[in-house]
This record gives C-alpha cells, sequence and structure tokens, in this order.
C-alpha cells in the first residue's frame, strides 16, 4: 500500500489551503477531488474577504497565496455595497460600503471554476516538491483505522494509508456522515442559496454601474423580492460576468414551499435588476423550410457560427485588457479595424441571415449549495480521530444580516488544520489529545468563530449609522424600541452586552424574521423608494432549459436513494429541489431525473453521497 | 533496462462539430473556412501513448505528414502527452498522396527518428478519409508486428514484450476481448473505446506531473519540432506523393437517401402530459413486437 503523510479530501478553496500550507511548512499531502477537476463542483455567491479584525488574526488568502494580489486570479474588488428593499416597483436603497469594509483589507467577487484552479496551480507546485499532489476524478468513499494506520479508500483508485486527513469536503461532508463526527445538519441550520451567472461585456458593466476597471459592486435585495421567505438576494459584478442569486433560510423554504428558482426569477423579473443585466441579444432568423434539407443544416451551422464569432470579439472589444493583447499580437491593427469588422459582422448577420437584435439578457450557468449558518451549526469540537473539519464541512459560515462569509473563513480554517497537522507530524503524535484538541483550541481562538458567537457592537453602529435616514416610525413598536436603543452608544453597548450574555442562539429568532427581511424592507420601499422600471421584460430560460444547459458527466448508478417516499419532507423536496429533480407519482416521491447539482437540499431524507469520481455536474463558472 | 521508445503518427482533420464547419452550397467542404484540429482518432492514440509515459516514463515521438500550419496540431499532441519530439514531414511533393504513400512517409520518418521504436501507435482511421489503412500499412512497410482494435495494454519493459486487450468480432460475435501478449516492437491502432486507467496515486500525481510540464514545453513547442522534407527522411521520390499512389478516385457521388418508411409523430414538450403520450406510443409500439 502506498504511503503519505496527509490526505487532504475535498478540493475547494479550503482544501487547497491546507495543501498550500502544508507544503510551505516541508510536509507531504495529497488532496484527493471527487470533480473531474479542480473547481468543477465549487459554487459560491460570492465574495472573498481578506481581513484585518481588531482583535486576533486571520489567515488571509494573499498571506497563503504571495502572488494573489498580482496575479488576480478574483473578478473585481468590491468597491460599492448597496442594501436595497423591494416593493413591486419601487426601491430604496441603503449603502452598506462602509460595513462591508468594516474590518476588512479588501472583498473581492470570485468566480470558484476560475479562482480555484489558480490554487490549484499555486499549491501544486509547493506540493510536488515535497512528494504529494492533487489527484482529481476521485471520490473517497471510506476511511478505516487498521493496526495502527488510517487508511483512504476511494472508489477509482488503490487504496492509501496517511497520519493524519483534514476533511474540506463541503457542507455535505461525507467523511463527517460516515465517521459520525457529526450528524447532517437540519434545515433549521442551512441556508439554500441558487445562482445564475449572467454574461455583460467588461466596459459596458463598467459604465452601467458607474465603477472602474478594478472596482466592482455588489448589491443586496431584501422586501418583495423574497416572496416571503427570510433571507435575500444579490447580484455582484465580476470581470464580465453577474452573479445574480437567492439565499434563504431552509427552513423558511420549507415552511412555505416555492419553487427556488422562482426565487431568482422574481430577482431577474425586479425592474431594477432586469435593467441591470440588459444586453444586446442576436435573435436567430426562420430557415425557409422549402429549402433542401443539406441547405437548411448549411444554413443552421452558419447562423451558429456566426453568432459564436460576434459574441467571441463583442466580449475582446469590450474589454481593455483584450483588446489590447489583440493589438499586440497583431490581430488588429487597432481597435478601430475590430470595431469595423464587428459591425461588419452584425451587418452580415442581419442583411444575409435575417437576424434581428433585440434588448435581452444571456444567462450562461445556473447552480445551487446549501450554505452553513455557522451560528447554529458550527462544530464545537471540528474533529474526530486523527480528521480535522475545516469551512463548510465544519459548518462555517459566517451570516450576520448583510455580512455574508464562508470562503475566507474556510481558508483561515484549513490554514490551522494545516499548522496543527504539521505540528504532530514533527511529534508523531496524532492522538486526538494532541492533534485534534489543538485544532479545536486554534479554531476557537478565530476571530471567526468570535463572530459566530458574539454581536460586534461597532459592527452594528456602522449598519444603523447607514441606515440612520430611515423614519423610526416606519418600524413597528417591537423594533422600534430596539432601534431606538441602539441608536444611542451607552444603550447599545449595554444591550449589545446584554444579547451576548442572553446567548446569541436565542436572540436570533427574534431578529432573523419575516419581519425584519420581508415586511419592513417593503413598507421601506413603498414610502420611501424611487420608481423603478425596465425597458423590456426578459426572457428567462425555464428549468428544463437551464438543467440542459449544464454539463453533467451522468453516471449509471445513483448517488441519491429516496428513503421515505411518501413523508411530508420529501413531498416538498419536488418542489424546493432547486433542478427539479424529485416528482410525485403513485406510490410517493420518485427520482425523476438524474440532473442533479448536488447541492444537498434532500439529504436530510435520503441517502445521500457524492456522484463517484469525474461523474455529476461539471460547472464551467461555479 | 533500456527506456521505452514510442512514436505516434496522427493526422490533421477538419474539426466537424457545429460552429466549426462550413459546407459549401453544393454540400462539400468548405476547407478555407473550418478549422482544422487533431483528428479525434488520432487524439486517442497521442492518449495512448502518454499511458506509456506515465507507466514508463517512456520517450514520446509525434509525427505526422501535412502542410507547415499542421505544427499547431503537433502543438496540441504536445500539450496531450508531453512529447519529447515532434516532426513534421512537409513537402510539395508529398502532394495527392493516398494511403500507401503517406505510410511511405512515415515509414521513412519513423525510421529516421533517433532510436528505434518498439511501440508505433496510430489511430483507428480518421474521420475525413475513413479508409483505417494507413496505420496497417506503415506497420507492414516497417516489418513491424500489427495488433489493432487495441483497447488496454501493458508493457513489460524487462522482457521487452507487451500484452493487449484487443476488442474483435469473432465468429459472428461482436465486442469479444481477446488478450495477445507479443515481443516489442509492435505497431498499435488503438480502439476507439480505449481509455487508460491509473490505479493508483503515485500512478495519478505522475500524470499531472507531466501534464504540467507538457503546458509547458507546448508553449515552446518549436524547440521540439523539425520540419523535414522528402530528401531529409530519404523518401523514394518513386513511392511518394501523387506518383506513389496507386489509388484512382474515379468519380464521388453522394449517397442517396432511402425513402422514409416510419411515420414519425413529433412530440413536443417536456411537461407530464407530452411524456405520458411518449410512453404510450412506446408501448404501443412493444405490444406489436416479438422479443426473441
Amino acid at each position: 500500500m502506498e504511503k503519505y503523510d496527509v490526505a487532504i479530501i475535498g478540493g475547494g478553496s479550503a482544501g487547497l489551503a491546507a495543501l498550500k500550507r502544508l507544503s510551505t511548512l516541508g510536509k507531504q499531502a495529497v488532496l484527493f477531488e471527487a470533480g473531474e477537476k479542480i473547481g468543477s463542483k465549487n459554487i459560491s455567491g460570492g465574495i472573498l474577504y481578506s481581513k484585518k479584525p481588531k482583535n486576533g488574526k486571520t489567515h488571509n488568502v494573499e498571506d497563503i497565496y504571495e502572488n494573489f494580489l498580482t496575479d488576480r486570479p478574483y473578478e473585481r474588488k468590491i468597491t460599492k455595497y448597496v442594501l436595497h428593499a423591494t416593493s413591486k416597483d419601487k426601491i430604496f436603497s441603503i449603502d452598506l460600503t462602509a460595513a462591508h469594509e468594516y474590518e476588512a483589507n479588501f472583498g473581492c467577487s470570485v468566480l470558484m471554476s476560475k479562482l480555484n484552479q489558480w490554487f490549484l496551480q499555486q499549491a501544486q507546485e509547493t506540493a510536488e516538491k515535497q512528494g504529494g499532489g492533487v489527484v482529481s476524478g476521485v471520490h473517497v468513499k471510506d476511511i478505516r483505522w487498521e493496526e495502527g494506520q488510517t487508511i483512504v479508500q476511494t472508489n477509482e483508485l488503490e487504496e492509501v494509508a496517511a497520519k493524519a486527513i483534514i476533511a474540506a469536503d463541503g457542507v455535505n461532508s461525507e467523511i463527517a456522515y460516515m465517521t459520525g463526527a457529526r450528524q447532517k445538519f437540519s434545515p433549521n441550520q442551512l441556508y439554500q442559496g441558487v445562482k445564475v451567472v449572467v454574461k455583460l461585456p467588461e466596459e459596458i458593466m463598467n459604465e452601467r454601474f458607474s465603477i472602474g476597471e478594478d472596482e466592482g459592486a455588489a448589491h443586496l435585495f431584501a422586501g418583495d423580492v423574497t416572496m416571503d421567505h427570510i433571507g435575500g438576494g444579490f447580484l455582484y459584478t465580476n470581470r464580465d460576468t453577474l452573479s445574480v442569486g437567492a439565499v434563504y433560510h431552509l427552513d423558511s423554504l420549507l415552511e412555505t414551499p416555492v419553487e427556488p428558482y422562482e426565487l431568482v426569477n422574481t430577482l431577474l423579473r425586479n425592474p431594477m435588476i432586469s435593467d441591470l443585466i440588459r444586453d444586446e441579444v442576436p435573435v436567430r432568423g426562420e430557415i425557409d423550410k422549402n429549402l433542401a434539407k443539406e441547405e437548411q443544416m448549411r444554413i443552421r451551422f452558419a447562423v451558429t457560427k456566426i453568432i459564436k464569432t460576434w459574441t467571441e470579439m463583442r466580449e475582446a472589444y469590450y474589454s481593455k485588457g483584450e483588446r489590447e493583447r489583440l493589438v499586440r499580437e497583431g490581430k488588429y491593427s487597432a481597435p478601430e479595424e475590430m470595431e469595423a469588422q464587428l459591425s461588419s459582422i452584425r451587418d452580415q448577420m442581419s442583411t444575409k441571415y435575417g437576424m434581428k437584435f433585440e434588448t435581452d439578457y444571456v444567462e450562461a450557468e445556473y447552480s445551487a449549495k446549501l450554505v452553513p449558518d455557522g451560528k447554529r451549526c458550527r462544530m464545537e469540537k471540528p474533529y474526530f480521530k486523527n480528521i480535522l473539519f475545516a469551512g463548510d464541512a465544519a459548518g462555517r459560515g459566517i451570516f450576520v444580516g448583510p455580512r455574508i462569509e464562508g470562503l475566507n473563513v474556510g481558508i483561515d480554517d484549513a490554514v490551522r488544520a494545516a499548522d496543527a497537522v504539521a505540528r504532530a507530524l514533527d511529534k508523531n503524535n496524532f492522538d486526538e489529545n494532541y492533534l485534534g484538541q489543538y485544532y479545536s483550541q486554534s479554531v476557537e481562538e478565530s476571530p471567526y468563530t468570535h463572530d459566530l458567537k458574539s454581536i460586534d457592537k461597532d459592527y452594528l453602529k456602522i449598519f444603523l449609522d447607514a441606515a440612520k435616514d430611515v423614519p423610526k416610525d416606519i418600524i413597528n413598536s417591537k423594533y422600534g424600541m430596539v432601534v431606538k436603543m441602539m441608536s444611542s452608544k451607552t444603550l447599545r453597548n449595554f444591550a449589545v452586552g446584554f444579547a451576548n450574555i442572553l446567548g446569541y442562539e436565542k436572540i436570533l429568532p427574534i431578529i432573523e424574521t419575516v419581519e425584519t427581511y420581508v415586511r419592513v424592507p417593503t413598507e421601506l420601499a413603498e414610502r420611501l423608494g424611487k420608481s423603478v422600471s425596465s425597458s423590456y421584460t426578459p426572457t428567462i430560460p425555464s428549468i428544463a432549459q437551464r438543467v440542459a444547459k449544464l454539463k453533467f458527466n451522468d453516471d449509471s448508478v445513483s448517488h441519491i436513494k429516496v428513503l421515505k417516499p411518501t413523508s411530508e419532507f420529501m413531498k416538498k423536496m419536488t418542489v424546493l429541489c432547486p433542478t427539479r429533480c424529485y416528482l410525485m407519482e403513485k406510490n410517493g416521491v420518485m427520482i425523476q431525473h438524474e440532473g442533479c447539482v448536488e447541492c444537498g437540499t434532500c439529504a436530510e431524507e435520503t441517502e445521500w453521497s457524492h456522484p463517484r469520481g469525474e461523474k455529476g455536474i461539471n460547472y464551467q463558472f461555479g | 533496462m533500456d527506456p521505452v521508445n514510442v512514436a505516434v503518427i496522427v493526422k490533421m482533420e477538419p474539426d466537424f462539430s457545429e460552429g466549426n464547419v462550413s459546407y459549401n452550397p453544393d454540400g462539400t467542404l468548405n476547407r478555407a473556412e473550418t478549422k482544422n484540429i487533431l483528428g479525434p482518432h488520432s487524439a486517442i492514440a497521442v492518449n495512448a501513448a502518454f499511458y506509456a509515459k506515465i507507466k514508463h516514463g517512456a520517450k514520446i515521438s509525434i509525427c505526422t505528414m501535412g502542410p507547415p500550419v499542421a505544427e499547431s496540431m503537433l502543438q496540441h499532441s504536445q500539450l496531450m502527452s508531453d512529447a519529447d519530439e515532434l516532426y513534421l514531414y512537409s513537402d510539395r511533393i508529398f502532394a495527392g498522396a493516398d494511403t500507401l504513400a503517406t505510410a511511405e512517409v512515415l515509414k521513412s520518418g519513423i525510421l529516421k527518428m533517433q532510436g528505434k521504436m518498439d511501440i508505433v501507435f496510430s489511430g483507428h482511421r480518421a474521420s475525413d478519409g475513413e479508409t483505417g489503412q494507413t496505420g496497417p500499412q506503415t506497420a507492414w512497410k516497417l516489418g513491424m508486428t500489427f495488433l489493432g482494435n487495441v483497447i488496454d495494454y501493458e508493457i513489460d519493459p524487462e522482457s521487452r514484450t507487451i500484452r493487449v486487450k484487443r476488442l474483435v468480432r469473432l465468429q459472428g460475435i461482436y465486442d469479444v476481448v481477446e488478450e495477445v501478449e507479443a515481443p516489442l516492437p509492435v505497431f498499435i491502432a488503438i480502439d476507439p473505446s480505449y481509455k487508460p486507467k491509473f490505479n493508483t496515486v503515485s500512478q495519478r500525481l505522475a500524470y499531472e506531473k507531466y501534464q504540467k510540464e507538457a503546458r509547458q514545453r507546448s508553449q515552446d513547442f518549436k524547440q521540439y519540432l523539425k520540419v523535414l522534407n522528402a530528401a531529409q527522411i530519404e523518401a523514394d521520390p518513386k513511392l511518394i506523393g501523387i506518383s506513389g499512389s496507386p489509388t484512382i478516385v474515379y468519380k464521388v457521388e453522394r449517397i442517396p437517401k432511402g425513402k422514409a418508411t416510419r411515420q414519425a409523430e413529433i412530440i413536443d414538450g417536456s411537461d407530464q402530459e407530452q411524456i405520458r403520450r411518449i410512453v404510450a406510443k412506446m408501448r404501443q409500439s412493444l405490444s406489436t413486437m416479438v422479443i426473441k
């Protein structure tokens, strides 16, 4: 049997950070990733932060990867952060940029496929020097302890032995279930996030959002668009795409089920968002059915080709970097030449092929993921024997009002796990008391854990300052009191102190309610908001079309088994599964197709595992 | 133990995928507008050679006969296999070659490569010509043992032998797997269903390592590329190009389309009602069918 010092399970941003850190410390580690390639199963909203807390230290992305700020594998630095309260056709906006910048070096929008590929590049190089590396398309199915060895069993490769394991296998951590390190998260501990990636050429985006080349905007939405659920919507600017998504508490969705994609569609239909995502879209003309079959096919192929050429060229033309690159490489003599060619292609499209250009939006990818609500579900002891859990696998996501952080928490955890493992390797001691407890304590000292346990009154003040224009009488008596109290410094300190003594968990049900997420914002928008309208109605693809567009590597073996086909929970899954995998049949709920994006929404009452290596969903953006 | 030496013969072919291919109004291929790529069957052969590199650190040489533009396809092959040497046999007198004359050029080129080849790989056939002759003919000219339809192989570098699995048709039964052992050197035409398997973590790590090296090498591929003409590979002028091609293409005819005898009904939509209709139709047709 082959032996390695450390096995890391899961090639997301946490797993990769662990690999990078361990190899930098001169340790040998092998990372197992089930996806066909690194990043193919990762999804984030998402914004990645780098923090500078008042107390304690976080391990930031640029500390682990020294080229992060020069290579810029992220999309854009977010420089505008705005919360919008929505009603049917009105919007009231509150600028929260100060809250976004609070204790932060920066926060940048990211797409996981690209970002994790870059992390891989950086980590792999150092890992190889230590005799380790990354194997993708390999799914870990079991871990067992035998004669002093920890043996990792996969579906694809021969078994290997490892001295310690870092489990970074995400919110639906199979390692956690199979070892019994923790239970599956329950719906009240989870959010369900659904996102679409929308294409928009770079410079058109700059102009529309009034942002510079390395600036970005984040917009959050509450109120009417929530369809009466606890949570909200978001829109982030990437380099030449937008991430538009909806994140809702799973128990709130279970209470009044609504199709997750409808929540995204409601956002897309909101006039303000419709207008932000609009673009010029070519529409195919009718092909004369009287022509010979071959001729019809020839035209169809030619149209596909010209649309592709036009789209690619337009994307390049509206990107400063790409324009300069193409001129530098001698493809065009000057940007004007590109412009001329672009308009000549456009002419050809309309005259030769009878195509029209309409205002609409271009959706590139639909995705879904569960997000752990760290306040409610973080593992207090994130270890089991010689396995350490990091990031989503340990249930560590931060959701505090408009503050949403997960990636940076995972990276911080991973570094702490790597340090603990390196220390254990040095002493050749992998005892729970030596390895696990040390890690657990290190995680407990993390500023992020602090944020998961108590309210930060300085953060609260920034938030309240931003909302100071909101008339107090708008908030009904229950909250009016709280707001009034929070506006005074002494009272605020007292109240926050009191709340923290009482315990975060106890006050959460008061803060996270339909009242705060839906009614108050809707009323705000109605009374104070500006009217918004859109010049067009977006053509939103059906869920079948969205699933058809995703790339799957089909598996002949199903990775999900329905356990209780007639349970209330499963009945709700026919609505809540983001890709509509379930259908109500005579004998109960059945899987109707395997277009599963592995979000885990149904995991509570199913036998759920990730598909075998390379199989399943293969995200292009992430 | 001598290192394993492998060569691959590859072909540049038009990219037939939608969005890349262009046809003339008369239905023939518009070559000027269509992109050229590494043929899909050649790509499988390149993959098979890469397997020898990962398992035994084999040295890989990839060659093709074609116009100067074919060098970008060789670059792509190098990206796939971390090839150590690339050869492009390019000469105006190669023009008009049929499979036999092409095999002559490839044979002459392979004989000129550094060191003796242990294995030469070729694809199953080309996706434009579809003859499947160039591989066997090159093997014959090289005087090598020919193994066709290979779906799996293992080299024993010590005894200098190879064990291969071939997907063959035997006494009218399709998909019979035949296992053959042969002394090296051999010529392998790889089957389209070939898929390399790596069973251990160390092999997978080697795979990643060579892939990374391949990315670096292929960025600088010209350093590994030799462009050779007929004189340089010492090919017999009588046996190459149009004069070495006994094939005469007399006429190309369209395959006439048979009249449709089926009566298709298009059921549009994916809602429950439409799916029920499809299932009902399937039931109906199956009920009249006798399954033996």
